[in-house]
């Protein structure tokens, strides 16, 4: 086991990991910014290092003062929890150089999964289902309709150059396809000079659903089931709960053991998590994160484990404990994200907190760094903190969720607890109707 | 670099608190038994521009440590570490150091070199004027915006 962990991070993941390092009975250190010298992380660790100025290049996308910082305190790994540098590969390779520990996968692991496709292809290869499309460009009508019938309407057809939407048309139908390949075509060759044009199933109402692995490098790999991250905002989840409403238990088995076995076969080592598009009882792969995520929580909450516990184990060369036949699920448990913002606009609200009262009660889990008197620096992601239920049903679930929200109070910055106590008297999330669109729409429409 | 201990000699410091008042000095740091104890007070003109302003929703600007557990008098002469690592008062190991207090010093000359990931970085004077107070030790580690040594314009 390691003797000293630096923690790379900040907020309440930094705190979080250290919860972690304390019940492993190894020492921590925090690093942070000039900002964030009075933040809870830095305050509970039993060493800290300033090293930089608060913009996140200057001090937590700063490598070498965060080698700096292992060298000067002796550190022997290094937590990189999710954002700054988490899926930084070079990062990786820099701490072997020093012989300090990074603890995630392989930085060749790291490359692999960051390069879109790459990590697409090594999908297919792996046996992980990808969303059915023509494998490069297709230029002739004739041929996009032989596809086309080969992978099932509706179809999107892309511009390769393209981006933002533009070049991008949608076919319903093979009576759509003729204008839909012309127009995409003539738009690629006007905004990118180009008309290469490939073709790919269109999903109309996907969920959005993950798989979060567990493997320690030594081609034992388990899945801790799913997680449903649907309810989202321009790609930012704001609401995670698992299991997903969606599938049933055969569903569950069967897409876990596929993410398990590719796993396996990769020798994957440390967390991960497989993200998919799911419609229609099937499921399509996005991309994989080779990190902790910020929903981890609501997996251990049904599964009992602490992910970060097993992540530093494996990390510290032990194998995989568990088996998966070890692994229960049990309730359902629901994340939220407690944003300081505008519940409304979404507009970043920093500031001071003036009153900070958590809820407590069974099943009820706040992980925060925030307090009374704390001031939300303008520098970073506006996340203060996750509220996390757990209970033996997904009603249960529910009932505790809207108990737990009436007792959080904020004051002195907006926050999303407002959204989150509206929605949950909405008909289609009790249930647990709802698809990626959803959010946006209700917003749009409210 | 903040390190948490047990327990700390409350009589040693009130000894030193003391000792300050009675030399008009403003900080005073011993090493005793292993432990290192460093009694400083502010100038409290300067200081004050450095506290939070709570009343507002306004950020404080991100200028140096701050707060309880840095202790450190914020003087217009004093120069801060620019990185983490270990402060080294000398070019190499036996040689005499680059500054000394009461040096006179001129702008660009190194005043320490600090050490981080094999490579060592000079630490040059940003001011003409005399080296009123050197505030790390040799081989010690500084964190960023760590005080080094106080300079004044001579």
């Amino acid at each position: 086991m390691f003797d000293k962990v630096l923690i790379a991070n900040r907020g309440e993941i930094a705190l979080r990991i250290q919860r972690a390092c304390k019940e492993l009975g190894v020492a921590t250190v925090a690093v942070h910014s000039t900002a964030d010298a009075d933040a809870m992380h830095v305050r509970l660790a039993d060493e800290s290092v300033c090293i930089g100025a608060p913009p996140a290049k200057d001090s937590y996308l700063n490598i070498p003062q965060i080698v700096a910082a292992c060298e000067i305190t002796g550190a022997d790994a290094v937590h990189p929890g999710y954002g700054f540098l988490a899926e930084n590969a070079r990062f990786a390779e820099i701490l072997e150089e020093h012989e300090i520990t990074f603890i995630g996968p392989s930085a060749e692991h790291v490359r692999l999964m960051g390069n879109k496709i790459e990590a697409k292809e090594t999908a297919k290869k792996l046996g992980i289902p990808v969303v059915p499309g023509s494998d490069g460009p297709v230029s002739e009508l004739k041929r996009a309709r032989k596809l086309a019938r080969e992978i099932g309407y509706p179809v999107l057809v892309k511009a390769a150059a393209g981006g933002g939407g533009r070049g991008m048309k949608v076919a319903h139908s093979e009576q759509d396809l003729e204008i839909a390949f012309a127009t995409a075509r003539a738009e690629s060759k006007a905004a990118f000079g180009d008309d290469t044009l490939y073709l790919e199933k269109f999903l109309t109402k996907p969920r959005h659903i993950e798989v979060q692995v567990l493997a320690d490098g030594l081609g034992n790999a388990i899945h801790l089931g799913e997680r449903d991250c649907s309810l989202q905002r321009r790609h930012q989840k704001l609401w995670e709960e698992a299991p997903s409403p969606a599938l049933n238990q055969s569903e569950r088995d069967a897409i876990g053991a596929t993410v398990a076995k590719a796993m396996q076969d990769l020798r994957y080592r440390g967390v991960g998590t497989v993200e998919f598009l799911y419609e229609n009882g099937e499921f399509f792969f996005i991309e994989m994160n080779t990190r902790l995520q910020v929903e981890h929580t609501v997996t251990e909450m049904i599964t009992g484990l602490d992910l970060v516990i097993e992540q530093i184990r494996i990390a510290a060369g032990a194998p995989l404990s568990l088996r998966q036949e070890d692994i229960r699920f049990n309730g359902h448990a629901i994340e939220c994200r407690i944003n300081a913002e505008n519940p409304r606009n979404f507009r970043p609200s920093p500031g001071t907190i003036t009153h900070f009262h958590t809820p407590g009660g069974l099943g009820v889990r706040v992980d925060s760094g925030a307090y009374a008197g704390y001031t939300i620096p303008p520098y970073y992601d506006s996340l203060i903190g996750k509220l996390i239920v757990h209970a033996r049903t997904r009603n249960e679930c529910l009932m505790r969720l809207r108990r737990a929200l009436g007792e959080f109070v904020v004051d002195g910055v907006e926050t999303t607890i407002p959204l989150f106590s509206a929605l949950i008297s909405e008909p289609d999330i009790v249930d647990g109707n709802y698809d990626i669109h959803w959010l946006e729409k209700h917003l749009a429409d409210g | 670099m903040t390190k948490k201990e047990g327990s700390f000699d409350k009589d040693l410091v009130r000894e030193l608190a003391a000792l300050l008042d009675e030399t008009g000095l403003t900080e005073i740091e011993i090493e005793h038994e292993g432990k290192r104890v460093r009694v400083a007070r502010s100038a409290a003109p300067v200081v004050s521009s450095y506290l939070p302003d709570v009343s507002g929703p306004e950020m404080r600007e991100g200028s140096g440590p701050r707060g309880g557990r840095d202790e450190f008098v914020v003087h217009p002469g004093t120069v801060t570490s620019p990185m983490v690592g270990t402060a080294y008062r000398s070019p190499e190991p036996g040689a005499p150091p680059f500054v000394e207090i009461g040096s006179h010093v001129t702008v660009g000359q190194t005043l320490l070199i600090i050490e981080a990931m094999k490579t060592m970085n000079q630490i040059p004077s940003p001011r003409a004027g005399v080296v009123v107070a050197i505030l790390v030790e040799d081989s010690q580690p500084v964190e960023y915006g760590e005080p080094l040594v106080v300079i004044e314009q001579g």
